[in-house]
């Protein structure tokens, strides 16, 4: 601190606190909500403070069934959302990794070509190409699957330019170090690149398993078969039901079994997360 | 990198599952986006005709089209600027405290998490018009809220949803920008006699200002493209059109309203769209280098 | 039997920059081979072509009699130590020397004797354990000796090895990589801009100049009869003297009114190259030329004066005299000096060659 002003201090605390109490608010009135039976969003104003319905609503919407229309139980959802947001996750380091390692470390014809193809992916995103990429999904018959969930998602120029930056950090003695002691690309790609970017690539996951996990658009328009409902679009299903028939304390447990994951990944791994977000951007 | 390894097959191998990839569900459907653009499909989809340009000129007469930037603009500039003067100022605090920075900066970033769909969801059951505590508060003081029929009030919802979840990226990137510039120059401005406010507006400030630019084309992407969650489970861009944005309306044109080749030709705009916000970010990023 | 054979070696690249021209070069078993030259003078494009690092683009390169252009790095069997000492930042320092040993398959309770062997000669044992990163400069340039010494290669290839080391630690090591090479008896390439080192470590050197070999021979061999100026001015600290002057009939014309005996037979404009070590104080009337002082450097056992030669009003022709002890001539004052004909070195004008 250049000087001591103890108002300055205190304002500073006391924003914090505000902004704190400000993105916590809705999360609040969402746990709140998810502790009432639903006669109690019939009319006036949701109830402030807890009730007594905490373990019948969410064993019922994890374990039985979400309700508002969708038979298939929230475990069964969260199971497709970790599917998806691990394919995703896992799809997009695999094949960025190895792209990366082609494009950094050897010298080949075409080479630039690639590297654009690959560039061009970060001008289209999903919500652009929305119709044609369906129409792709369903002509290649990958409706209500994996497959068709995670296979759109998983090319990412992001991933590929995030390993190329570390990639190109490596120094260029390592690899002639390696080639005289007889290791070659493979040996050089899992003895030395991989334990060198570790860190890079725990980072790259922590970010991209949110990506994945929050995943709505795609979700939505692929999944008509409730075994294949992810947790974040179900939400969109729940609320179509008749607008006075919404049942929001189960809706609300829904939400937030469905924010709990990535944000537990967040707060849990805030170091990798913020070095992710970070390193995305570069 | 200057060195390589000399093997001529093993690169290509390596590019294939990404190359294959891109090709089938980017390229391809990019390709078609593009060809569905030019024509013009039947309601069945039974057969379609090459109409050139006519979808662009129907778009381009289309007053509906039109509402839609305006409502992106607008959207977009009120979550980017609301999102980014929040975070200005929390940055600026937690950069101040020097007790709980840690605690503090966990608490404001776990809405990174929470997708704009669910935040659209949390923020509705707030205003709800019958039961949500914010909108029967503001009922109190006058103000009748009912985001199902007042239009402006839909556009503050998705607004707010919106900036809501993008604070604690700012916030992040703000915060790592204060805490890069070097105590050297603050102490040198304080040497000469700088306040803390006059400091904060002559020094800190204009050395955030590239921070600030990357943030804003951030904000902007985030805006036009990540949030179709929050419009969609709120809103559903209603009422009206009044929060139908242009990411919202390809969608919608494309898949409630059937029409192929305008949903398309919006699909050919919003691309030329991001190709442009690609390369300023990129400039951006190659002046940052050469720093 | 000579162990490495460059043969017109040269490398032209894709771009068509022709890095190396050809360079001829037989390296005797267990020689000591130090290439010098300025930064950018092909050197290390040079090393890395034996080491098969850089693709050969004309003649041939032989290791023990046979032709290793085509052969990958590791085939070559030679070991480099790098300039940053290219140490593996994840392994210990048993691992990384263990690494080379394991990709060739040498079974596990040989690779152990190997390391530990290594460790010992070289004072490593209680670091084995140890990642790169938690060892000082000189520990890590010794792991990376380690880990060529460890595979008993036909060839050590060094890599400007100690530019990233202190002054104290340089010349430490450089004592300790002699004495190691000397017990080795291994065949050595070692690449380093310093002269200092080249000089100290050779024994034999190639100076390097735009890709060329502009000499090859001991070290005081090219102290005494450098071939040319550049090797007259890259040898030798401070650099040697050169001043213009004209030969013949007899004479050195150094200016119309300066004229000194010349005993060399050669007509023409050369340079005459002397070294500061060379030049001495003398008075007035045993003079060979005079200059002004500009500068003095006192170093103690040395004394370095930097000055403009008198009678060259319109060159201003630089002059460096190197005199043992400690010496206080005035700034701006007059010296007056001798050149002894015996170190003299007369360079064609030219052609740049030696012709004395």
């Amino acid at each position: 601190m250049i000087e001591n002003r103890p108002w300055l201090t205190l304002v500073s605390h006391l924003s914090l606190l505000f902004g704190i109490a400000l993105v916590a608010l809705p999360v609040w009135v969402a746990l709140v909500a998810s502790t009432h039976p639903t006669e109690a969003f019939g009319s006036g104003q949701i109830p402030l403070w807890f009730g007594d319905q905490l373990s019948e609503n969410w064993g019922q919407v994890l374990f039985s069934s979400a309700g508002n229309g969708i038979d298939v139980p929230v475990w069964l959802m969260m199971l497709n959302s970790l599917i998806m947001a691990l394919g995703i996750t896992i799809g997009k380091i695999a094949i960025s990794i190895i792209s990366a390692y082609a494009i950094v470390f050897f010298r080949f014809p075409l080479r630039g070509l690639a590297f654009w193809v690959i560039f061009i992916t970060l001008m289209l995103p999903v919500e652009v190409r929305i119709v044609p990429t369906y129409e792709v999904v369903a002509n290649l018959e990958l409706l209500n699957s994996y497959s068709g969930l995670v296979l759109p998602l998983i090319a990412s120029a992001t991933a590929t330019f995030l390993f190329r930056q570390c990639f190109m950090t490596v120094p260029g003695e390592l690899v002639e170090a390696a080639r005289i002691d007889g290791a070659g690309p493979i040996r050089f790609f899992f003895d030395i690149l991989l334990p060198l970017s570790r860190t890079n690539i725990a980072a790259l996951f922590v970010i991209m398993f949110i990506y994945g996990w929050n995943q709505y658009l795609w979700p939505l328009i692929v999944t008509t078969d409730d075994a294949y409902y992810t947790l974040v679009m179900s939400i969109k299903r729940m609320l179509s039901v008749e607008q006075g028939d919404v049942q929001w304390n189960q809706v609300m447990v829904t939400t937030l079994l469905a924010m709990l994951p990535p944000v537990a990944v967040v707060v849990g791994m805030q170091k990798l997360f913020v070095k992710g977000l970070v390193d995305a951007e570069k | 990198m200057s060195v390589a390894f000399p093997q001529r097959r093993l690169p290509y191998l390596l590019l294939l599952p990404q190359l294959v990839i891109t090709f089938v569900f980017f390229l391809w459907p990019a390709e078609q986006a593009i060809e569905q653009a030019f024509y013009q499909e039947d309601a069945f989809g039974l057969s379609r005709e090459f109409v050139g340009l006519e979808n662009f000129y129907a778009l381009w007469d289309n007053p509906q089209y039109f509402t839609s930037i305006q409502v992106t603009m607008v959207f977009s500039f009120s979550v980017a600027l609301l999102g980014m003067g929040l975070a200005l100022w929390f940055a600026v605090m937690a950069d101040r405290v020097i007790r709980g920075k840690l605690a503090y900066q966990t608490l404001l970033i776990w809405p990174y998490a929470v997708t704009p769909a669910l935040a659209g969801v949390l923020w509705w059951i707030l205003f709800d018009p019958s039961m949500g505590p914010v909108a029967l508060w503001l009922k109190t003081i006058g103000v009748d809220w009912n985001h199902f029929l007042n239009g402006d009030q839909a556009m503050i919802l998705v607004v707010i949803s919106a900036t809501w979840k993008q604070i604690s990226y700012n916030f992040l990137f703000f915060l790592a920008g204060l805490q890069a510039i070097p105590r050297s120059l603050i102490e040198a401005a304080a040497i000469d006699g700088a306040g803390p406010f006059k400091r904060f507006w002559t020094i800190v400030f204009p050395l955030l200002s590239p921070t600030s630019f990357f943030l804003l084309v951030v904000n902007l992407v985030y805006a036009f493209f990540d949030t179709f969650g929050v419009i969609d489970a709120t809103t559903q861009g209603g009422p009206g059109v009044s929060t139908a944005t242009m990411v919202y309306k390809v969608f919608n044109d494309g898949f409630i309203g059937l029409d192929l080749g305008g949903s398309a030709a919006q699909s050919v705009v919003l691309m030329l769209l991001v190709g442009a916000m690609t390369v300023v970010q990129f400039k951006y990023i190659e002046r940052k280098v050469q720093y | 039997m000579s162990d490495v054979v460059l043969k017109n070696l040269g490398k032209t690249y894709p771009n068509g920059y022709q890095a190396i021209p050809g360079v001829d070069l037989t390296i005797e078993e267990g020689e000591f081979i130090v290439l010098v030259g300025p930064s950018g003078c092909g050197k290390s494009t040079l090393l890395r072509m034996v080491a098969g690092l850089e693709s050969i683009t004309q003649g041939e390169l032989s290791i023990k009699g046979s032709r290793v252009n085509e052969k990958e790095p590791a085939e070559r069997d030679i070991a480099m130590v790098f300039q940053n000492y290219a140490l593996y930042p994840h392994m210990t320092v048993a691992v990384n020397m263990a690494y080379g040993l394991k990709n060739r398959g040498v079974p596990k309770d040989e690779i152990a004797t190997k390391v530990n062997g290594v460790a010992t000669m070289l004072g490593l044992n209680e670091l084995l354990e140890r990642k790169p990163k938690q060892l000082s400069g000189g520990q890590r340039q010794r792991v990376a000796m380690g880990r060529a010494m460890v595979r008993d290669p036909k060839v050590f290839l060094f890599d400007e090895p100690l530019s990233n080391l202190d002054a104290k630690l340089r010349v430490q090591m450089r004592v300790e990589i002699r004495e190691l090479q000397r017990k080795l008896g291994t065949t050595t390439l070692y690449v380093t801009h310093d002269q200092v080192e080249a000089m100290t470590l050779a024994d034999r050197l190639v100076v390097l100049n735009k890709g060329k070999a502009e000499q090859i021979g001991s070290p005081m061999a090219l102290y005494e009869k450098p071939a040319t100026t550049f090797v007259a001015t890259f040898i030798g600290s401070p650099a040697m003297n050169l001043v213009p002057a004209h030969a013949g009939h007899g004479e050195l014309c150094l200016a119309p009114a300066l004229r000194l005996f010349n005993p060399y037979e050669y007509e023409g404009s050369v340079l005459l190259g002397i070294r500061p070590e060379h030049i001495q104080l003398c008075s007035e009337a045993e003079a060979d030329l005079s200059m002004h002082v500009r500068a003095v450097e006192s170093l103690g056992a040395e004394t370095l004066i930097h000055g403009i030669l008198v009678a060259d009003e319109q060159h201003q022709t630089p002059i460096v005299v190197r005199l043992a002890g400690i010496h206080y001539p005035e700034i701006g004052g007059r010296l007056w000096l001798q050149l002894p004909n015996q170190h003299w070195h007369l360079f064609d004008q030219t052609s740049q060659q030696r012709v004395n």
